[in-house]
């Protein structure tokens, strides 16, 4: 492999694993948010397991997007030099925005939400859950403009050689960017619901002693996910309205995970909407289904990397849509041993980590809400039962 | 305008190494005060309530450089290429450690991530040297960068250390007050300091056109206050006191 495709096989390797953690983290942050509501509203022991039992899963799967975050952002210096040459007056405002507004706040609430827990008064520690939620959106309002302008490169004119931001309405305006965020904010509903749903029909499956937990988990990840596949479909279509000329042709192979996409979701969107939603009621005592539903748990995953597959190959060879190829934005001077170095060095250890993060929730949630260690006492404080139901 | 985008980046370098500085120290002390499990567990349960509150001060300071900075950005980052790597999978490993040391019940699955822990806060803390040398003066390799490592390391391990003599002093047997955290943290900024204080002009030079600096002014300066409002209100909420040590920590 020659350097650019080294350097491009480095981003895609770590950008697809930072998505298939963000994707979880965009569907569980409001769930538990909601679930945390309940609690403090009814103060019953029920939903405070719930809100630590999926605040939990939800926390140790954050822990993976934020390290290959990292790398995300760290990247456009390392590899694609050319497109802050080139680009960076108007590429360089989202990145700052989303790291500035959203995950500064995002990481600072968070902190205080898991290690606030029986420190904070119970409203304020409700507060910092929905802070949490709202500034991962944020998060996502911000990358996803980002995104959009290399698709389309709206508001922006170029003198001597660079692009300048003349206008950021247009860059919000994004015929790129206004189908495809509500797109990518419901994948990520649906497959933090879909990971509610498996879970919760693995423990009803085994018939373990907290069925009304599970059953009740159940039943808040089918509305959700339908809510998430609806929203899903409907600014899937809708992108087409806004989507590059030539961009699916058969030349490219991007048509090949777009049409993947297509048909699964449907499928999907189908079996959630017609069967999952009307049986929702009856749905934890058929147990028959149960093993189904554990097994649809990782599509959503699989769906939600090949769309950006799709989105990111199809805008090839452009980095910026008609303004710079990739070719022209990599970093110069950049060697092949210095990518192959770091590409080993990012796979094996994200993904090394990736596995042993993904075995954790899977321990996780075959252990059910007994001993969480989110929202415990600290060792030497009296302890109280961590569930009593 | 570029004056105080100016400020805000040389605050966000400097605050990450008088916030950050004390987690990346506690993680180099780990094996000279945390020989025993349970008072690594403490150290650790020392600094986790500020960990992360902590650390995105860097992510921050990334992401200014990009949007303010967007000259620099690429062959500051290019020009470092083997340090930038190299401390990225550092701060992974110290990062997951934390995550991850308490996931598993079994002593020898802590004692693995408490060394990976140390391993990441060692080359995070070391790595600074030549990162800040570097950056000033574009050679990565420098002895003198190699050097101002060990300083950067020592300094660092310094603020750790007066942070637990502040939060958990039965841990280095000595209490020291919120002023000499204060002084500590001045201290281990530094060497920071005097970098971006040696490329004002040059940073200067290189800011984004009025119309780009604009629109970060407009979308981020009124936010400023409830930034800083959620630092404080971390400080606020784990100040020491007698309830310090049962905060429950999932670090």
């Amino acid at each position: 492999m020659d350097v650019l495709e080294l350097a491009r096989t480095q981003f895609a390797v770590t950008g697809s694993l930072h998505f298939l953690f963000v994707v979880l983290t965009l569907g569980l942050a409001p769930l538990v948010a909601i679930m945390h509501t309940r609690w403090a509203i009814s103060g019953r022991p029920l939903h405070e397991g719930m809100t630590r039992f999926w605040g939990q899963i939800y926390v140790v799967n954050y822990a993976l997007g934020i390290v290959t975050g990292l790398v995300m952002e760290f990247q456009f210096g390392l590899s694609w030099a050319g497109l802050s040459h080139y680009a960076g007056d108007v590429f360089g405002a989202p990145l700052a925005m989303e790291t500035l507004l959203a995950f500064f706040l995002e990481s600072t609430f968070l902190g205080l939400w898991i290690f606030g827990w029986g420190r904070l008064p119970r409203l304020l520690h409700l507060a910092c859950i929905w802070l949490v939620a709202l500034t991962a959106y944020a998060s996502a309002f911000f990358i996803m403009i980002a995104n959009s302008f290399l698709q389309n490169p709206a508001g922006t004119v170029e003198r001597g050689g660079r692009l300048e931001l003349v206008d950021w309405g247009a860059l919000v305006a994004n015929k790129a960017f206004v189908f495809s965020f509500p797109h990518v904010v419901g994948a990520g509903l649906f497959t933090g619901a879909m990971v509610m749903v498996g879970a919760s029909a693995y423990h009803l499956r085994r018939r373990t002693p907290d069925a009304e937990f599970f059953t009740r988990s159940l039943r808040t990840g089918v509305v959700m996910a339908a809510v998430g596949i609806m929203i899903t479909v409907a600014f899937g279509y809708a992108q087409f309205a806004g989507v590059q000329e030539d961009k699916f042709s058969a030349k490219t192979w991007a048509a090949v995970p777009l049409g993947f996409m297509i048909e699964f979701g449907q499928l999907l969107a189908l079996v959630v909407l017609f069967v999952m939603l009307p049986m929702i009621g009856v749905l934890h005592r058929w147990r028959w289904t149960h093993p189904l539903l554990i097994i649809m748990t990782p599509v959503p995953f699989v769906l939600a990397v090949l769309g950006w597959l799709a989105r990111e190959v199809g805008r090839q060879p452009w980095m910026i849509w008609g303004k710079l190829t990739v070719a022209d934005a990599l970093s110069p001077g950049l060697t092949p041993g210095m990518v192959t170095a770091s590409l080993i060095g990012f796979t094996a250890v994200l993904g090394l980590l990736a596995i042993v993060d993904y075995a954790l929730i899977a321990r996780m949630v075959r252990r059910g809400p007994r001993d969480l260690a989110l929202g415990a006492p600290a060792a030497d404080a009296p302890r109280s039962p961590a569930l009593s139901l | 305008m570029d004056v105080i985008w100016f400020a805000v980046f040389a605050l966000l370098l400097a605050g990450y190494f008088a916030l950050e500085g004390f987690d990346l120290g506690v993680g180099l002390l780990l094996p000279v005060l945390g020989r025993s499990r349970d008072r690594r567990d403490r150290m650790v349960a020392a600094m986790a309530p500020y960990v992360l509150a902590n650390e995105v001060w860097l992510v921050a300071l990334a992401g200014t450089l990009f949007g303010v900075y967007p000259l620099l950005e690429g062959p500051v980052l290019f020009g470092l290429y083997p340090v930038v790597v190299a401390m990225l999978l550092c701060w992974i490993v110290r990062d997951t450690g934390l995550w991850f040391r308490r996931r598993l019940g079994g002593p020898r699955w802590r004692a693995f991530w408490d060394g990976l822990v140390w391993l990441g806060s060692l080359g995070l803390a070391y790595g600074w040297g030549p990162a800040l040398h570097g950056a000033a003066t574009g050679s990565p390799l420098h002895p003198l960068g190699l050097m101002l490592g060990v300083v950067t390391t020592l300094l660092m391990a310094f603020h750790g250390w007066t942070f637990l003599a502040w939060r958990a002093p039965a841990l280095t047997g000595t209490a020291r007050p919120g002023r000499a955290l204060l002084v500590s943290a001045v201290v281990a900024a530094l060497p920071a300091l005097a970098v971006i204080a040696l490329s004002a002009p040059h940073l200067l030079d290189h800011t984004t056109p009025g119309t780009t600096l604009n629109v970060l002014s407009l979308m981020v300066l009124p936010f400023a206050p409830v930034m800083l409002g959620a630092q404080v209100w971390v400080w606020r909420t784990f100040r020491p006191g007698e309830d310090a040590p049962r905060t429950p920590s999932f670090f």
